[in-house]
Protein backbone atom coordinates (compact mmCIF):
# COMPACT_ATOMS: atom_id res chain seq x y z
CA UNK A 1 0.00 0.00 0.00
CA UNK A 2 1.02 3.60 -0.87
CA UNK A 3 1.61 6.19 1.81
CA UNK A 4 3.50 8.76 0.90
CA UNK A 5 3.38 9.75 -3.33
CA UNK A 6 4.99 12.40 -4.64
CA UNK A 7 4.54 13.46 -8.32
CA UNK A 8 6.35 16.47 -10.03
CA UNK A 9 7.82 18.69 -7.06
CA UNK A 10 8.76 21.30 -7.72
CA UNK A 11 9.82 24.39 -5.12
CA UNK A 12 12.57 26.61 -3.90
CA UNK A 13 13.73 29.04 -1.90
CA UNK A 14 11.85 32.69 -3.46
CA UNK A 15 12.63 32.81 -7.08
CA UNK A 16 15.60 30.45 -7.04
CA UNK A 17 14.30 27.02 -8.03
CA UNK A 18 15.67 23.85 -6.50
CA UNK A 19 13.59 21.20 -7.06
CA UNK A 20 12.71 20.49 -10.77
CA UNK A 21 9.69 17.67 -10.32
CA UNK A 22 10.91 15.31 -7.97
CA UNK A 23 8.45 12.21 -8.07
CA UNK A 24 8.87 9.51 -5.36
CA UNK A 25 6.88 7.30 -3.40
CA UNK A 26 7.16 5.20 0.55
CA UNK A 27 4.81 2.47 1.13
CA UNK A 28 3.44 1.86 4.81
CA UNK A 29 6.09 0.47 6.66
CA UNK A 30 8.99 0.49 4.17
CA UNK A 31 12.29 2.42 4.84
CA UNK A 32 13.47 4.29 1.47
CA UNK A 33 16.58 6.50 1.43
CA UNK A 34 17.09 9.80 -0.52
CA UNK A 35 20.85 9.95 -1.42
CA UNK A 36 22.59 13.06 -3.47
CA UNK A 37 25.14 15.40 -3.25
CA UNK A 38 25.52 18.52 -1.77
CA UNK A 39 22.71 21.25 -3.34
CA UNK A 40 20.88 17.73 -5.14
CA UNK A 41 17.79 19.25 -2.93
CA UNK A 42 17.58 16.45 -0.93
CA UNK A 43 16.43 18.84 2.49
CA UNK A 44 14.39 20.67 -0.41
CA UNK A 45 12.39 18.09 -0.63
CA UNK A 46 12.28 16.89 2.79
CA UNK A 47 11.20 20.60 3.91
CA UNK A 48 8.47 20.48 1.52
CA UNK A 49 6.71 17.32 2.12
CA UNK A 50 6.98 19.02 6.43
CA UNK A 51 5.29 22.37 5.06
CA UNK A 52 8.06 24.46 5.62
CA UNK A 53 8.33 25.99 2.25
CA UNK A 54 5.62 25.82 -0.15
CA UNK A 55 5.73 24.10 -3.43
CA UNK A 56 4.28 22.70 -6.17
CA UNK A 57 2.56 19.01 -8.03
CA UNK A 58 1.38 16.68 -5.76
CA UNK A 59 1.68 15.56 -2.32
CA UNK A 60 -0.81 12.84 -0.89
CA UNK A 61 -0.79 11.00 1.90
CA UNK A 62 -2.85 7.91 2.03
CA UNK A 63 -4.59 9.44 -1.21
CA UNK A 64 -4.77 12.58 0.68
CA UNK A 65 -3.06 16.14 -0.27
CA UNK A 66 -1.23 17.45 2.11
CA UNK A 67 0.37 20.03 -0.31
CA UNK A 68 0.34 23.32 1.05
CA UNK A 69 -0.68 22.45 4.56
CA UNK A 70 1.15 24.45 8.15
CA UNK A 71 3.52 21.90 9.06
CA UNK A 72 1.77 21.22 12.49
CA UNK A 73 -1.57 20.23 9.81
CA UNK A 74 1.17 17.70 8.06
CA UNK A 75 2.49 16.69 11.51
CA UNK A 76 -1.58 15.62 12.37
CA UNK A 77 -1.63 14.09 9.07
CA UNK A 78 0.77 11.53 10.17
CA UNK A 79 4.36 12.53 9.26
CA UNK A 80 6.87 13.54 11.62
CA UNK A 81 10.28 15.46 10.44
CA UNK A 82 13.89 15.29 12.24
CA UNK A 83 14.90 17.95 10.64
CA UNK A 84 18.96 18.35 10.32
CA UNK A 85 20.58 20.10 12.78
CA UNK A 86 18.27 18.09 14.92
CA UNK A 87 16.20 21.30 16.22
CA UNK A 88 16.68 20.75 19.67
CA UNK A 89 15.26 22.81 22.55
CA UNK A 90 18.25 23.66 24.18
CA UNK A 91 16.87 25.48 27.22
CA UNK A 92 14.37 23.05 27.71
CA UNK A 93 14.91 19.53 29.48
CA UNK A 94 15.25 16.79 27.83
CA UNK A 95 11.43 15.53 29.63
CA UNK A 96 9.82 19.06 28.38
CA UNK A 97 11.34 18.18 24.68
CA UNK A 98 9.62 14.85 24.49
CA UNK A 99 6.63 16.60 25.96
CA UNK A 100 6.55 18.74 23.02
CA UNK A 101 6.72 16.13 20.66
CA UNK A 102 3.15 15.36 21.69
CA UNK A 103 1.50 18.36 21.25
CA UNK A 104 -1.13 16.78 18.48
CA UNK A 105 -2.39 14.42 21.17
CA UNK A 106 -4.60 14.49 23.60
CA UNK A 107 -4.85 11.29 25.62
CA UNK A 108 -2.22 12.09 28.46
CA UNK A 109 -2.35 8.35 29.53
CA UNK A 110 -0.87 7.30 26.18
CA UNK A 111 1.39 10.02 25.99
CA UNK A 112 3.00 8.86 29.34
CA UNK A 113 3.31 5.01 27.77
CA UNK A 114 5.30 6.36 25.26
CA UNK A 115 7.00 8.34 27.08
CA UNK A 116 8.41 5.48 29.19
CA UNK A 117 9.31 3.06 26.02
CA UNK A 118 10.70 6.23 24.21
CA UNK A 119 13.20 6.37 27.34
CA UNK A 120 13.95 2.49 27.51
CA UNK A 121 14.42 2.60 23.79
CA UNK A 122 17.51 5.17 24.58
CA UNK A 123 18.59 4.68 28.20
CA UNK A 124 21.30 7.27 28.11
CA UNK A 125 17.72 9.85 27.13
CA UNK A 126 16.15 8.72 30.70
CA UNK A 127 19.55 9.85 32.33
CA UNK A 128 19.30 13.01 31.33
CA UNK A 129 15.22 13.21 31.92
CA UNK A 130 15.71 17.05 34.07
CA UNK A 131 19.18 17.83 32.28
CA UNK A 132 18.78 20.63 29.30
CA UNK A 133 18.50 19.43 26.24
CA UNK A 134 21.37 21.60 25.24
CA UNK A 135 24.03 19.78 27.33
CA UNK A 136 23.40 16.62 25.70
CA UNK A 137 26.01 15.21 23.38
CA UNK A 138 25.74 15.20 19.34
CA UNK A 139 24.51 11.54 19.19
CA UNK A 140 22.17 12.22 22.11
CA UNK A 141 20.67 15.10 20.75
CA UNK A 142 19.91 12.92 17.58
CA UNK A 143 18.58 10.26 19.31
CA UNK A 144 16.07 12.94 21.32
CA UNK A 145 15.19 14.38 17.96
CA UNK A 146 13.95 10.72 16.28
CA UNK A 147 11.74 10.08 19.92
CA UNK A 148 10.52 13.57 19.90
CA UNK A 149 9.35 13.00 16.48
CA UNK A 150 8.24 10.06 17.41
CA UNK A 151 5.87 11.14 20.42
CA UNK A 152 3.02 12.69 17.88
CA UNK A 153 2.91 8.67 16.50
CA UNK A 154 3.49 8.89 12.83
CA UNK A 155 3.16 6.89 10.31
CA UNK A 156 5.96 8.23 8.30
CA UNK A 157 9.42 9.44 9.63
CA UNK A 158 11.25 11.51 8.02
CA UNK A 159 15.19 11.60 8.66
CA UNK A 160 16.83 14.62 7.21
CA UNK A 161 20.72 13.60 7.55
CA UNK A 162 20.62 11.71 10.88
CA UNK A 163 24.25 10.80 10.66
CA UNK A 164 25.50 14.57 10.23
CA UNK A 165 28.37 15.99 12.61
CA UNK A 166 28.21 11.79 14.55
CA UNK A 167 31.12 9.65 15.49
CA UNK A 168 31.19 6.66 13.23
CA UNK A 169 29.84 4.65 15.94
CA UNK A 170 27.60 6.72 17.29
CA UNK A 171 26.19 6.91 13.38
CA UNK A 172 25.86 2.80 13.42
CA UNK A 173 23.69 2.93 16.96
CA UNK A 174 21.30 5.46 15.52
CA UNK A 175 20.71 3.41 12.20
CA UNK A 176 20.12 0.40 14.10
CA UNK A 177 18.10 2.34 16.54
CA UNK A 178 16.30 2.93 13.13
CA UNK A 179 15.64 0.08 11.91
CA UNK A 180 14.35 -1.28 15.51
CA UNK A 181 11.89 1.43 15.66
CA UNK A 182 10.82 0.64 12.09
CA UNK A 183 10.42 -3.21 13.25
CA UNK A 184 8.37 -2.97 16.30
CA UNK A 185 6.57 -0.42 15.47
CA UNK A 186 5.98 -0.26 11.12
CA UNK A 187 6.66 3.17 11.11
CA UNK A 188 7.17 4.17 7.51
CA UNK A 189 10.63 6.11 7.40
CA UNK A 190 12.24 8.60 4.10
CA UNK A 191 15.89 8.82 5.18
CA UNK A 192 18.25 11.48 3.56
CA UNK A 193 22.04 10.75 4.17
CA UNK A 194 24.91 11.71 2.73
CA UNK A 195 26.68 8.24 4.61
CA UNK A 196 25.34 6.13 1.34
CA UNK A 197 26.48 2.55 2.14
CA UNK A 198 25.22 2.52 5.70
CA UNK A 199 21.62 3.76 4.70
CA UNK A 200 21.12 1.75 1.34
CA UNK A 201 22.01 -1.45 4.18
CA UNK A 202 19.38 -0.90 6.48
CA UNK A 203 16.76 0.63 3.53
CA UNK A 204 14.67 -1.21 1.35
CA UNK A 205 14.57 1.40 -1.96
CA UNK A 206 16.47 4.26 -2.61
CA UNK A 207 16.16 7.33 -4.93
CA UNK A 208 19.16 9.08 -6.54
CA UNK A 209 19.24 13.01 -6.69
CA UNK A 210 20.65 15.04 -9.15
CA UNK A 211 20.38 18.66 -9.39
CA UNK A 212 16.91 18.80 -8.47
CA UNK A 213 15.56 15.56 -10.21
CA UNK A 214 15.57 11.65 -9.76
CA UNK A 215 18.69 10.35 -12.35
CA UNK A 216 18.12 7.10 -10.13
CA UNK A 217 15.77 4.64 -8.28
CA UNK A 218 15.14 1.15 -7.37
CA UNK A 219 16.31 -1.40 -4.67
CA UNK A 220 18.97 -0.48 -2.15
CA UNK A 221 21.22 -3.64 -3.32
CA UNK A 222 20.87 -2.50 -7.07
CA UNK A 223 21.45 1.00 -6.47
CA UNK A 224 24.23 -0.04 -4.17
CA UNK A 225 25.83 -1.95 -7.28
CA UNK A 226 24.91 0.93 -10.16
CA UNK A 227 27.63 2.78 -11.85
CA UNK A 228 25.68 5.77 -10.77
CA UNK A 229 26.08 5.73 -6.86
CA UNK A 230 29.26 4.64 -7.10
CA UNK A 231 30.19 7.72 -8.99
CA UNK A 232 28.67 10.18 -6.65
CA UNK A 233 29.24 8.96 -3.42
CA UNK A 234 32.06 6.12 -3.20
CA UNK A 235 34.37 7.67 -5.95
CA UNK A 236 35.65 4.98 -8.19
CA UNK B 1 12.87 54.62 59.65
CA UNK B 2 9.39 56.18 58.79
CA UNK B 3 10.47 57.68 55.74
CA UNK B 4 12.65 55.24 54.76
CA UNK B 5 9.55 52.95 54.88
CA UNK B 6 7.85 55.41 53.07
CA UNK B 7 9.95 55.31 50.41
CA UNK B 8 10.06 51.92 50.16
CA UNK B 9 6.22 51.31 49.97
CA UNK B 10 6.30 54.21 46.63
CA UNK B 11 9.22 51.97 45.48
CA UNK B 12 7.94 49.01 45.54
CA UNK B 13 4.65 50.07 43.98
CA UNK B 14 6.56 51.29 41.30
CA UNK B 15 8.86 48.41 40.60
CA UNK B 16 5.50 46.18 40.76
CA UNK B 17 4.37 47.63 37.66
CA UNK B 18 7.88 47.66 36.01
CA UNK B 19 7.84 44.43 37.04
CA UNK B 20 4.40 43.71 35.33
CA UNK B 21 5.00 45.55 32.40
CA UNK B 22 8.41 44.11 31.68
CA UNK B 23 6.92 40.60 32.25
CA UNK B 24 4.82 41.70 29.43
CA UNK B 25 8.00 42.80 27.37
CA UNK B 26 10.03 39.92 27.78
CA UNK B 27 6.98 37.16 27.14
CA UNK B 28 6.93 39.08 23.42
CA UNK B 29 10.36 39.68 23.36
CA UNK B 30 10.49 35.56 23.79
CA UNK B 31 8.38 34.92 20.86
CA UNK B 32 8.83 37.62 18.68
CA UNK B 33 12.50 38.51 19.06
CA UNK B 34 11.96 42.15 18.96
CA UNK B 35 10.97 45.28 22.30
CA UNK B 36 7.50 45.89 22.13
CA UNK B 37 7.91 49.71 21.76
CA UNK B 38 4.12 50.05 21.70
CA UNK B 39 3.37 48.09 25.09
CA UNK B 40 3.07 50.94 27.36
CA UNK B 41 1.03 53.06 24.62
CA UNK B 42 -1.32 49.68 24.19
CA UNK B 43 -1.99 49.92 27.91
CA UNK B 44 -2.69 53.28 28.21
CA UNK B 45 -5.31 53.09 25.77
CA UNK B 46 -6.56 50.40 27.44
CA UNK B 47 -6.78 52.64 30.73
CA UNK B 48 -8.63 55.60 28.91
CA UNK B 49 -11.16 52.77 28.17
CA UNK B 50 -11.59 51.61 32.24
CA UNK B 51 -11.61 55.12 32.44
CA UNK B 52 -14.41 55.81 30.14
CA UNK B 53 -16.49 52.83 31.67
CA UNK B 54 -16.19 54.53 35.35
CA UNK B 55 -17.78 57.75 33.86
CA UNK B 56 -20.40 55.80 33.03
CA UNK B 57 -20.56 54.70 36.52
CA UNK B 58 -19.60 51.07 36.01
CA UNK B 59 -17.87 49.18 38.72
CA UNK B 60 -14.17 49.61 38.82
CA UNK B 61 -13.62 46.35 38.96
CA UNK B 62 -15.90 45.44 36.35
CA UNK B 63 -13.77 48.26 34.20
CA UNK B 64 -10.42 46.11 34.82
CA UNK B 65 -11.70 43.27 33.62
CA UNK B 66 -13.46 44.83 30.18
CA UNK B 67 -9.92 46.88 29.80
CA UNK B 68 -8.02 43.17 30.45
CA UNK B 69 -10.46 41.90 27.76
CA UNK B 70 -9.49 44.51 25.54
CA UNK B 71 -5.77 44.55 26.34
CA UNK B 72 -6.16 40.58 25.07
CA UNK B 73 -7.87 41.78 21.68
CA UNK B 74 -5.65 44.49 21.03
CA UNK B 75 -2.39 42.70 21.75
CA UNK B 76 -3.95 39.50 19.79
CA UNK B 77 -4.66 41.97 16.78
CA UNK B 78 -1.91 43.39 16.88
CA UNK B 79 0.34 40.18 16.60
CA UNK B 80 -2.25 38.86 13.61
CA UNK B 81 -2.52 41.89 11.75
CA UNK B 82 0.51 44.27 11.76
CA UNK B 83 3.30 41.59 13.18
CA UNK B 84 3.11 38.48 11.47
CA UNK B 85 3.37 40.15 7.39
CA UNK B 86 6.15 41.81 8.73
CA UNK B 87 8.07 39.96 11.13
CA UNK B 88 9.04 37.18 8.24
CA UNK B 89 10.51 40.41 5.73
CA UNK B 90 13.80 41.80 9.15
CA UNK B 91 13.69 42.58 12.58
CA UNK B 92 14.27 46.18 11.91
CA UNK B 93 11.20 46.32 9.95
CA UNK B 94 8.89 44.98 12.60
CA UNK B 95 10.40 47.63 15.19
CA UNK B 96 9.93 50.54 12.87
CA UNK B 97 6.28 49.03 12.62
CA UNK B 98 5.99 48.80 16.68
CA UNK B 99 7.13 52.45 16.52
CA UNK B 100 4.82 53.41 13.86
CA UNK B 101 1.98 51.65 16.29
CA UNK B 102 3.46 53.81 19.27
CA UNK B 103 2.70 56.86 17.67
CA UNK B 104 -0.74 55.98 16.26
CA UNK B 105 -1.83 54.42 19.87
CA UNK B 106 -0.73 57.93 21.53
CA UNK B 107 -2.06 60.19 18.87
CA UNK B 108 -5.73 58.48 18.90
CA UNK B 109 -5.36 58.38 22.58
CA UNK B 110 -5.73 62.33 21.61
CA UNK B 111 -8.15 62.26 19.31
CA UNK B 112 -10.59 60.46 21.54
CA UNK B 113 -9.72 61.94 24.82
CA UNK B 114 -8.03 65.30 24.60
CA UNK B 115 -4.87 66.48 25.93
CA UNK B 116 -6.31 67.30 29.75
CA UNK B 117 -5.36 64.76 32.46
CA UNK B 118 -7.97 62.50 34.10
CA UNK B 119 -8.15 61.11 37.75
CA UNK B 120 -8.90 57.42 37.71
CA UNK B 121 -10.80 55.87 40.41
CA UNK B 122 -9.55 53.05 42.13
CA UNK B 123 -10.08 49.55 42.84
CA UNK B 124 -9.77 49.75 46.36
CA UNK B 125 -10.42 52.51 48.90
CA UNK B 126 -8.57 55.24 48.24
CA UNK B 127 -9.54 58.38 50.55
CA UNK B 128 -7.02 60.22 52.51
CA UNK B 129 -7.40 58.48 55.44
CA UNK B 130 -7.47 54.66 53.70
CA UNK B 131 -4.05 53.66 55.07
CA UNK B 132 -2.51 51.25 58.05
CA UNK B 133 0.12 52.47 59.47
CA UNK B 134 3.33 50.03 59.59
CA UNK B 135 6.59 51.40 61.34
CA UNK B 136 5.01 54.74 62.05
CA UNK B 137 4.83 54.90 57.95
CA UNK B 138 1.44 54.85 55.88
CA UNK B 139 0.85 52.15 54.30
CA UNK B 140 -2.39 53.01 51.49
CA UNK B 141 -4.73 50.30 50.34
CA UNK B 142 -4.35 51.27 46.77
CA UNK B 143 -0.45 50.16 47.03
CA UNK B 144 -1.12 47.23 49.26
CA UNK B 145 -4.38 46.12 46.46
CA UNK B 146 -1.55 47.19 43.64
CA UNK B 147 1.01 44.54 45.31
CA UNK B 148 -1.50 41.77 45.98
CA UNK B 149 -2.75 41.79 42.33
CA UNK B 150 0.61 42.10 40.67
CA UNK B 151 1.48 39.27 42.90
CA UNK B 152 -1.34 37.09 41.62
CA UNK B 153 -0.65 38.38 38.01
CA UNK B 154 2.78 37.06 38.30
CA UNK B 155 2.19 34.12 39.34
CA UNK B 156 -0.54 32.77 37.37
CA UNK B 157 1.67 33.32 34.81
CA UNK B 158 4.64 31.20 36.21
CA UNK B 159 2.08 28.97 36.69
CA UNK B 160 0.88 28.90 33.12
CA UNK B 161 4.58 29.31 31.62
CA UNK B 162 5.82 26.16 33.76
CA UNK B 163 2.95 23.76 34.67
CA UNK B 164 0.73 24.04 31.53
CA UNK B 165 0.62 22.31 28.23
CA UNK B 166 0.15 26.19 26.77
CA UNK B 167 3.15 26.97 29.15
CA UNK B 168 5.03 24.64 27.17
CA UNK B 169 4.42 25.07 24.09
CA UNK B 170 4.86 28.95 24.11
CA UNK B 171 8.44 27.88 25.76
CA UNK B 172 9.24 25.78 22.97
CA UNK B 173 7.78 28.43 20.35
CA UNK B 174 10.40 30.99 22.02
CA UNK B 175 13.01 28.49 21.64
CA UNK B 176 13.01 27.27 18.29
CA UNK B 177 10.03 28.22 15.97
CA UNK B 178 10.60 26.15 13.28
CA UNK B 179 11.56 22.85 15.51
CA UNK B 180 8.07 23.78 17.60
CA UNK B 181 5.61 23.97 14.20
CA UNK B 182 7.56 20.41 12.98
CA UNK B 183 6.43 19.42 16.63
CA UNK B 184 2.72 20.00 15.66
CA UNK B 185 2.58 23.09 17.59
CA UNK B 186 0.43 25.95 15.69
CA UNK B 187 3.01 28.67 16.07
CA UNK B 188 0.88 31.22 14.87
CA UNK B 189 -1.93 31.12 17.27
CA UNK B 190 0.64 30.47 20.16
CA UNK B 191 2.38 33.99 19.28
CA UNK B 192 -1.03 35.83 19.25
CA UNK B 193 -1.92 34.14 22.36
CA UNK B 194 1.62 35.73 23.53
CA UNK B 195 0.54 38.76 22.65
CA UNK B 196 -2.86 39.27 23.84
CA UNK B 197 -1.43 37.95 27.49
CA UNK B 198 1.11 40.79 27.31
CA UNK B 199 -0.97 43.58 26.50
CA UNK B 200 -3.45 42.42 29.19
CA UNK B 201 -1.46 42.69 31.92
CA UNK B 202 -0.21 45.88 30.20
CA UNK B 203 -4.32 46.66 30.94
CA UNK B 204 -4.03 45.54 34.33
CA UNK B 205 -0.71 47.46 35.29
CA UNK B 206 -2.25 50.78 33.76
CA UNK B 207 -5.59 50.52 35.61
CA UNK B 208 -3.56 50.31 38.79
CA UNK B 209 -1.14 52.27 38.15
CA UNK B 210 -3.21 55.37 37.47
CA UNK B 211 -5.19 55.77 40.86
CA UNK B 212 -1.90 56.36 42.89
CA UNK B 213 -1.70 60.17 42.13
CA UNK B 214 -4.60 62.23 40.87
CA UNK B 215 -5.06 63.39 37.50
CA UNK B 216 -2.09 60.77 36.02
CA UNK B 217 -3.83 59.90 32.82
CA UNK B 218 -2.96 61.45 30.33
CA UNK B 219 -1.43 61.02 26.87
CA UNK B 220 2.35 60.96 28.48
CA UNK B 221 1.67 58.83 31.26
CA UNK B 222 3.00 55.66 30.09
CA UNK B 223 5.82 56.41 27.75
CA UNK B 224 8.48 57.14 30.81
CA UNK B 225 6.71 53.60 32.67
CA UNK B 226 7.64 52.43 29.53
CA UNK B 227 11.26 53.19 29.30
CA UNK B 228 11.89 52.05 32.91
CA UNK B 229 10.11 48.40 32.46
CA UNK B 230 12.43 48.22 29.29
CA UNK B 231 15.64 49.12 31.41
CA UNK B 232 14.23 46.39 34.38
CA UNK B 233 13.72 43.89 31.31
CA UNK B 234 16.71 44.54 30.26
CA UNK B 235 18.49 44.22 33.42
CA UNK B 236 16.64 40.81 34.45
CA UNK B 237 17.78 39.72 31.05
CA UNK B 238 15.33 39.99 28.00
CA UNK B 239 14.61 35.96 27.91
CA UNK B 240 14.10 35.35 31.80
CA UNK B 241 10.37 36.21 32.72
CA UNK B 242 11.56 35.84 36.56
CA UNK B 243 14.83 38.36 36.33
CA UNK B 244 12.20 40.79 34.63
CA UNK B 245 10.20 40.31 37.95
CA UNK B 246 12.77 40.36 40.27
CA UNK B 247 14.68 43.54 38.29
CA UNK B 248 11.45 45.43 37.91
CA UNK B 249 10.77 45.27 41.52
CA UNK B 250 14.17 46.25 42.00
CA UNK B 251 14.48 49.24 40.13
CA UNK B 252 11.66 50.81 41.65
CA UNK B 253 12.60 50.75 45.14
CA UNK B 254 16.22 51.54 44.19
CA UNK B 255 15.13 54.46 42.32
CA UNK B 256 12.80 55.81 45.22
CA UNK B 257 14.90 55.39 48.11
CA UNK B 258 17.90 57.05 45.38
CA UNK B 259 15.77 60.12 44.35
CA UNK B 260 14.23 60.03 48.72
CA UNK B 261 17.60 60.59 49.98
CA UNK B 262 20.27 62.10 47.29
CA UNK B 263 18.58 65.16 46.87
CA UNK B 264 21.28 65.57 44.18
CA UNK B 265 18.52 63.32 42.11
CA UNK B 266 15.27 64.28 43.23
CA UNK B 267 12.62 63.70 41.58
CA UNK B 268 14.43 65.45 38.45
CA UNK B 269 16.93 62.62 37.47
CA UNK B 270 14.43 59.68 38.76
CA UNK B 271 14.47 58.41 35.29
CA UNK B 272 17.96 59.11 34.87
CA UNK B 273 18.67 55.91 37.11
CA UNK B 274 17.06 53.84 33.72
CA UNK B 275 19.32 54.62 31.30
CA UNK B 276 21.88 54.55 33.77
CA UNK B 277 20.80 50.68 34.89
CA UNK B 278 20.71 50.06 30.90
CA UNK B 279 24.23 51.31 29.89
CA UNK B 280 25.86 49.55 32.68
CA UNK B 281 23.84 46.26 32.15
CA UNK B 282 24.93 46.50 28.28
CA UNK B 283 28.85 46.78 29.44
CA UNK B 284 28.88 44.50 31.87
CA UNK B 285 26.63 41.88 31.56
CA UNK B 286 24.91 41.98 27.78
CA UNK B 287 22.63 38.60 29.02
CA UNK B 288 21.25 40.40 31.89
CA UNK B 289 21.17 39.05 35.38
CA UNK B 290 19.45 36.31 34.57
CA UNK B 291 19.30 36.23 30.86
CA UNK B 292 20.91 33.22 29.06
CA UNK B 293 23.82 32.85 27.16
CA UNK B 294 22.42 30.00 25.23
CA UNK B 295 24.26 26.54 26.11
CA UNK B 296 24.36 24.18 23.39
CA UNK B 297 27.07 21.20 22.21
CA UNK B 298 26.62 20.28 19.03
Amino acid sequence: MTLLEITDLRGGYGPSMVLHGISLRVDEGEIVVVLGANGAGKTTTMRAIAGLISSKGAITLDGHSIIGMRPDKVVAAGIALVPQGRGTFAKLSVDDNLLIGAAKRRDRAGVKDDLERWYEVFPRLAERKKQPAGTLSGGEQQMLAIARALMNRPRLLLCDEPSLGLAPLVVREVFSLLTRINSEQQTAMLIVEQNAELALEIASRAYLLEAGTVVSEGTAASLRDSDAVRRAYLGY
Amino acid sequence: MQLFLEYLFAGISNGAIYAALALALVMVFRGTGTINFAQGEMALFTTYIAWGLTTKNVPVVLCLLIATAAGFVLGAVTERVLIRPIERKSLLATLIVLLGLFLALNSLDGILWGNQNYTMPSLFPNAVSSFITVGGARLYWANLGLWIVVAVLVGAMFQLFNHTRLGLHMRATASNRESASLSGIPVGRILMLGWGFSAAIGAIAGVLLTPLSPDSLGVGEMFPILIQASAAALFGGLDSPGGAVIAGLLMGVVEALLSGYVPAIGGQLQEAIAFVAIVLVLLVRPQGLFGSKEVERV
